[in-house]
Parts: C-alpha cells; structure tokens; sequence
C-alpha cells in the first residue's frame, strides 16, 4: 500500500512501512534530518491533516504532548493513509484574501506615456486584496491569461487600476488591451494574486523603504507607498522609477503631490536610455547604489523586468539590506 | 586490487599522522577502496572507513563504546565517549535533559542570536574579517560557555583550551610496541585541563552549595539524593569531551558550511537570499567536511567478522564519519560541495547509542549565526587574496576564512 504525503506543496509517494523522511528524501525533498533513529529531534514536524504511526520514536525526543498537539519524528513515523505534513519554523499560512472569478467592466482606457495605458475596471462587488497584489486577465477568445498588478490601496475596492505597457506583437497587450479594447467592455479576470505586498499593519514598524519599478512596475508600487506612508506619515521613503525616455514617465504628478503630503517622502525618475534636461541619468538599480550608503534595516520594494528585479536585489545587498526583506515581483513573460 | 585474498596494504606503513593531518581523504579513499576495515599502523587500530561499515559497527550489538588511547589519556575516565552500561546510561540522563529537542527550543534564539550579533557588531563596518577566529569559534564557545555556566570564562580562552585539547586528544601516534609515539604531544592538554580545573573547581564548590539553572549545576545534582552530589572526579571527563568537541564543533561546522557555499557562488547566493536553506547547506557542510572525522572509536564484545576481517574479542576500530561521509559507493562526487545533492543521511554525527547528544542544540546554534551573518552582511565574499586550509584528522576544519564586503 502506497499513500501520499504532501510537504511544502509536493507530493510525494510513500508505502505503509516507509519513514515519512525517506520517502522524502528519495524523492529529492529535503527536510531537515540527522540520527536517523529518532533520538535527535531535527526531524521533527506537523501531521497537519491525515494519520501516522509513529513506530518506535522514543517519548525523550517526542513527548505525549506532541503527539498530541500533532507533532512526529519523520525519520520514524510511517503514514497511515494520505498525510499533509508542515515543517517547524515555517509558520502557517497567512490567512489569504479568498481568490475570486469576476466579469469586470471597463471603466476608462487612457494612453498616460509612450506605449502605455492606464486601464479601470469596474466591479459589481468589491474586491479584497493586499495593495500590490494583482489579477489575471483572460485574453478574450484566445484564453490566455495575463496578470497585471494593480495600483489601488485596498480600500480602492471597487474600481482597478491597472498600468499595461505594449509588447508588440503581444498576445494581450497588442492584439486586445492596445487594440480593440474600449469602454463598456466586459472582461473575465480572477484575483487577488501574489505575495507582493506590506506586511499586516500590526507587524509595520515604520522603518524606511525603497522600492524601485521599471517601467508599468511602477504600478503595485503606487498602491504599496501609498499605503506605507498612510500608516506611518514620517517614515522615509525613497521611490525610483527607471524608463527608457521622459516620454514614458506617468504619474510624475501624483508622486509629487506624494512627496508635498509627506515630508520623508522622495520620489526619483531615472532614464536609461534617452537622456533629458533636469533627469537622472542610468539605471535605477544604480542610483540606489549612488544616494543610499547602507540600507540595514530598511525593507525594498522591487517591481518590473526579471532583469531589472534582480539587479536590484545585487544592489540592495550591497548596501546590506538583510536578504529577507527584500520583496520582488518579476513581470514574467507568460512563454518564459 | 590483486586477484589474492587479503589486499596488500603495505602502503599502510608509510602513513604519517602529519600527512592524515594535513589531509586524511587520499589515504582513507584507498582504504574504502582496498579495506573498509584494516589495520592502520601508525594509528596502531583498526579503522572503518566506508558508510557502510561505520554505520555497521556504530549500531552492531557486537561492539561497544571504547575511547581511542590517546583520547583516554586526555580525559581520563569515565568519559562518556569510552563507557557502555550503567555508567554510559548513567551520563547521558546527566546531559541528555538540557539538550532535548523540546528543551533547546525553549531558549536557544535568545541564547545564540544575541551572541552572533554582539559579535557581528565588532567587525560588520570593517569591509573585511577573518570569520574563523572573529565568529565561527567566538559564537560556537559563548553559546555553549554560556549554557554550561561558564560565563566568566573569555571565549579566547575557552577557544584555546579546546584547541590544546584537541591536539593532545587527536596525539594517536603510536610505536610497534603499543606506546605513543609523542609522549609531549600530550603535555599542552594537561596544562589546559590544569588550569580549567583551576577555573572550574571553585564553580563547582559554588554550585554545590547554590544550584543554578546552568548545565554542570544540573550535573551535579539532578537525580542525586537530596544532599547528594556527583562527584566532580566523575564529571570532570565528561566536561573535557564538551570543552573539547562540542565547543569546537558547531565552529568548525559553521566555516566548512561557509567554504562549501564560497566554492559555489550561486549556491551562496540562493542561501543568503532564502534563508530556509541556512539548515540545508549546514547539513551539507558537516557532510563535506566533517567536524568529527575521526575521533570516536569501538571494541567487539566478541569475536566478529566485519567485512570479511576476522576480529578477536576486544578489538577496538577507530569510527572515521568524515571518511564515510565521501563514500562514492553513497554520493556522487563526495568531495563537491553540492546544497542540491540528494540529501541522504550523513553520519557526521555518528550512529547508535552513543551518536552525538548535542545534534539538536549544535545545528540550531549553526543555523542561527549562518542566519545572522547573512543578514548582516548580505554582500559577503571570499577574499581571494588569502587561501584556506583545513587541518586535521580527528577533528577537522578549516584553520581561517577570510572574507571581505563592501562597506
Ligand atoms: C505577476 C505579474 C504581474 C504583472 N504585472 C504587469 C503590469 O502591471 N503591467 C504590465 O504591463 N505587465 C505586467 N505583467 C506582464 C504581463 O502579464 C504580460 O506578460 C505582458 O503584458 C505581455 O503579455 P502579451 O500577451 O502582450 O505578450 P506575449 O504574447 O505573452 O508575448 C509576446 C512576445 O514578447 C515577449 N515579451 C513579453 N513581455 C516582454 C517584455 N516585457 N519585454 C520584452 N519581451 C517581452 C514574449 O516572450 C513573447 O515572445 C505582469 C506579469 C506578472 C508575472
Ligand atoms: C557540528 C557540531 C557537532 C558534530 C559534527 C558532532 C559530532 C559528534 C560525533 C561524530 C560524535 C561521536 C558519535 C559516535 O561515536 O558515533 C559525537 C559525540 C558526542 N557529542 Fe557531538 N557533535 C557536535 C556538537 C556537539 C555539541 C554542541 C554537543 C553538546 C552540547 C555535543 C555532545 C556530544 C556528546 C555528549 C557525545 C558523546 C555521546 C556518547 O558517546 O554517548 N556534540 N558528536
Ligand atoms: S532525524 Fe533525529 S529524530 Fe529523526
């Protein structure tokens, strides 16, 4: 008899007299482990749901109590039918916002920089999300999806906003969103999605951000500094936004009515590639590098490009953000 | 291997403890290859040294617990490394409480963070450090220091007295007659053990008299009639085998860990960016470079026969875990530090009753200063200016680490 035990989203077979752990580990999926004879305790997890027998683990190394609460030696336990197993440490899963289907209706479609164009969506129920989260929409009679983040904090709940920069010969953007696209339109889109975005309110110390979009990254980003400063209105943030050209700068306007609202508040457009009058110059990944001498403590924001995401990742480490708080989100090419 | 019986080892003869020293690996790769058990001269034993094997003898009820002789001279008796039956049962229940798994939970975060980071803050605006000497053996001695109760006792003196220790301890030359080869080799150990009794004989006395919360008070009187104690003389071993072992351990632990993830930048790279897989990549690293490669040993209760050697009855075999650890008959490419490798189980902790009591409380002290690291200095690299170099054989680490960062 073979049974299945799922950890951390995998799935892996495991036969009624199999340890939980080697069943694991011959299926590549690494848990922490090192008697191997259940003494040691490393091996330790959650039966979250299912059964097992928990062999010969002695009660030194897994009282009473844990078997109890739940708790068995993987290097020991045999399952007893389909288990869920979580390993110590990684908490639970936060509760999440309920992912929804919803037909959403186009409100206003408006070119706002070269190439790109801000998107509202109406919705006939509001909708429950994180500031930076994003939805996924279904690409009228191809049925393809593509996600787009939105720029809404969350009690922007009713209309979405969504900023879509062209790719030609794009699927969504050249053949719908830049096309045919208008007004009363009615779209399929699902959401919310995605981990990106400030951590409950309650666990926002205030400490200073950077965040740096590329391109439409700036998107989740309006919503997600927004938000900050609305909990914390002194603390310090800096925003860059990397383009090609100043003719795909948006939202110039609003980040500066940002920046007068809220003293700490910085806002940095920075060009790559068309050098103009009064603008920085390069990479904004590398302006970081120039204005901040050390970004301990502080948390960073990055939104846009593969490329441009990880470079940011290269150039927070370097002034020494702590790994851990630094958060991505990667527009991926759907074909990546 | 020739086509007669026994393989000939005569290459054996050569064999110099400099050499198993420097690097051991050449030596015991033959060894698997030709005679995962055989007589090793210069170590005067027999010596396992595939996984296969090890795991056999560790776990076979044909064999107890023996200390190695110049680890017997070292610590004396009854060290719970070298005792079976009562006495073995008797002190791990005397060390057992305080590193169960339930138990370091309680309390090992704010044991090691604190320590990792007050180390961290004297070096982290210098752009450059030796991580060896600076915060490996610094946070590994103050951890434990702390939790036995010996924190009035330097770090840098708790780092040498496992380093003077480890020497004397890992003294294994011996003679064709059976007599040490170094007899001096050993005098730097009782010079330390001289003065750690300087040190610790008057806590002793105080504790006796004033139980705290600290370990060796634990020691002393848990499970004794009331005003009872155990006596210091059968203690005093067993508190040798920590201020040599497993003080030195998880540092020597935590710096290979370091080496491996350095020969594999991107590897590095994902650890500091997740770190999920601090946990990971020590296991890794204990494997690659085993911080107790050689130190441990077992003797037959009866006559055996172990991977086609006949053994007498009370013949000791030297456990070589670091060796087994780069078994090719277990791992592809032992010598590759590999995070993603199929992670099989390793025995760098050893096997059967008398594998390693700390496991627990050492990889979570690993883990929590790798973690701290990390975060302190995300941008953190290897400064190739300096080489590394590991040393030792029964006890092997690298010697320093260099490493600078941009500030
Ligand atoms: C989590 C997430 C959030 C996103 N949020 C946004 C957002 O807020 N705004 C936004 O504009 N986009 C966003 N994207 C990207 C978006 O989902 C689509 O991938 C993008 O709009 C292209 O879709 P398409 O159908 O037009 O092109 P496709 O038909 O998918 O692609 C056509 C070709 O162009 C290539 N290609 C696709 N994108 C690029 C590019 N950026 N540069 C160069 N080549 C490319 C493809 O590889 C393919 O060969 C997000 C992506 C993800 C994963
Ligand atoms: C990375 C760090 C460490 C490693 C790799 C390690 C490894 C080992 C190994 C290989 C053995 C011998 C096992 C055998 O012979 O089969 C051992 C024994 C032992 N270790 Fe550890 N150890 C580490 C840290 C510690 C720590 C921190 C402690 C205590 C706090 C500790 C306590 C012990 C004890 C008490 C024994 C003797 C067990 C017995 O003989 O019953 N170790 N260790
Ligand atoms: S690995 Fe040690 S108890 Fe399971």
């Amino acid at each position: 008899m073979t049974f299945a035990v799922t950890v951390g989203g995998r799935s892996v077979e495991c036969s009624e007299d199999q340890a939980l752990l080697d069943a694991c580990l011959r299926a590549g999926v690494w848990m922490p482990n090192s008697c191997n004879q259940g003494t040691c305790g490393t091996c330790k997890l959650h039966v979250v749901s299912g059964e097992v027998d928990h062999g010969s683990s002695p009660a030194e190394t897994l009282s009473d109590d844990e078997r109890g609460s739940g708790m068995a030696l993987a290097c020991q336990a045999r399952p007893l039918g389909d288990v869920e197993l979580r390993q110590q440490g990684t908490s639970a899963a936060r509760t999440a916002h309920p992912l929804r289907d919803m037909v959403a209706t186009v409100r206003e479609v408006s070119g706002i920089a070269r190439d790109t164009r801000r998107i509202l969506l109406g919705l006939n129920e509001p909708l429950t999300f994180d500031a930076g989260q994003y939805v996924e929409l279904v690409v009228p009679g191809s049925g393809e999806r593509r996600q787009y983040s939105l720029a809404n904090t969350a009690d922007e709940d009713k209309v979405l906003e969504l900023h879509v920069k062209l790719v030609p010969g794009g699927v969504a953007t050249h053949g719908w969103l830049f096309d045919g696209l208008a007004e009363g339109d009615e779209v399929d889109i699902s959401g919310p999605l995605g981990d990106f975005h400030l951590p409950p309110e309650s666990e926002d110390d205030g400490g200073p951000m950077v965040l740096i979009g590329g391109g439409t990254g700036l998107a989740p980003l309006v919503g997600i500094v927004r938000t900050a400063l609305r909990r914390h209105p002194e603390r310090e943030v800096v925003l860059y936004h990397g383009v090609r050209g100043e003719e795909e700068l948006y939202d110039g306007d609003r980040l500066t009515e940002l920046a007068g609202q809220y003293p700490n508040f910085r806002s940095v457009p920075v060009l790559s590639h068309e050098p103009a009058e009064g603008y920085r110059e390069g990479f904004p990944t590398d302006a970081f590098v120039e204005d901040v001498a050390t970004a301990r403590g502080w948390t960073g924001w990055l939104c846009g490009p593969p490329a441009m995401v990880e470079a940011g990742v290269k150039a927070f480490k370097r002034r020494r953000m702590a790994p851990r708080n630094i958060h991505r989100e990667k527009f991926t090419p759907a074909d990546a | 291997m020739t086509t007669t019986e026994r393989p000939d080892l005569s290459w054996l003869d050569e064999v110099t403890m400099a050499d198993l020293e420097r690097n051991p690996y050449a030596t015991y790769e033959r060894l698997r290859a030709e005679a995962p058990l055989a007589y090793v001269p210069v170590l005067g034993s027999y010596v396992a040294s595939t996984e296969e094997i090890c795991r056999e003898i560790a776990t076979s009820p044909d064999f107890e617990a023996v200390i190695t002789p110049a680890g017997g001279r070292t610590f004396g008796h009854p060290a719970v490394i070298g005792v079976n039956g009562d006495v073995h049962a008797d002190l791990r229940t005397m060390i057992e409480p305080a590193l169960q798994p339930a138990e370091v939970d309680r309390w090992i975060d704010d044991l090691v963070r604190p320590i990792a980071r007050r180390y961290l803050e004297q070096f982290e605006a210098d752009g450059q450090a030796e991580l060896v000497a600076q915060f490996c053996e610094p946070v590994s001695v103050r951890s434990l220091g702390d939790l036995l109760g010996l924190q009035d006792v330097e770090s840098d003196k708790l780092r040498e007295w496992f380093a003077k220790l480890n020497r004397s301890f890992t003294n294994a030359a011996m003679t064709e007659d059976g007599e040490f080869a170094n007899p001096e080799g050993f005098v730097e150990g009782d010079e330390a053990k001289a003065e750690i009794r300087s040190i610790v004989d008057p806590l002793i006395d105080k504790w006796i008299d004033h139980p705290d919360d600290s370990a060796i008070s634990h020691w002393l009187h848990d499970g004794m009639p009331p005003g009872r104690t155990r006596d210091r003389e059968y203690i005093y071993p067993t508190i040798y085998v920590y201020l040599l072992g497993a003080m030195q351990e998880p540092g020597h632990g935590m710096a290979s860990t370091l080496v491996g993830l350095f020969s594999r930048p991107e590897q590095l790279e994902e650890v500091v960016d997740d770190p999920a897989l601090v946990p990971r990549a020590v296991a890794e690293g204990v494997r690659w470079t085993s911080p107790i490669w050689s130190a441990t040993a077992r003797i037959s209760t009866k006559p055996v026969t172990v991977a086609g050697v006949d053994l007498p009855e009370g013949t000791p075999v030297m456990m070589s875990y670091g060796s087994a650890n780069h078994d090719t008959g277990r791992y592809d490419a032992p010598t590759t530090y590999d995070l993603h490798r199929p992670p099989l189980p390793h025995l760098a902790f050893g096997a059967g009753n008398h594998a390693c009591a700390g496991i627990y409380f050492a990889n979570h002290t690993m883990r929590i200063a790798l973690e701290e690291l990390f975060e302190a200095i995300p941008n953190l690299e290897r400064d190739t200016r300096e080489g590394v170099e590991f040393w030792g054989w029964g006890f092997r680490g690298p010697t320093s680490l260099h490493v600078t960062w941009e500030v």
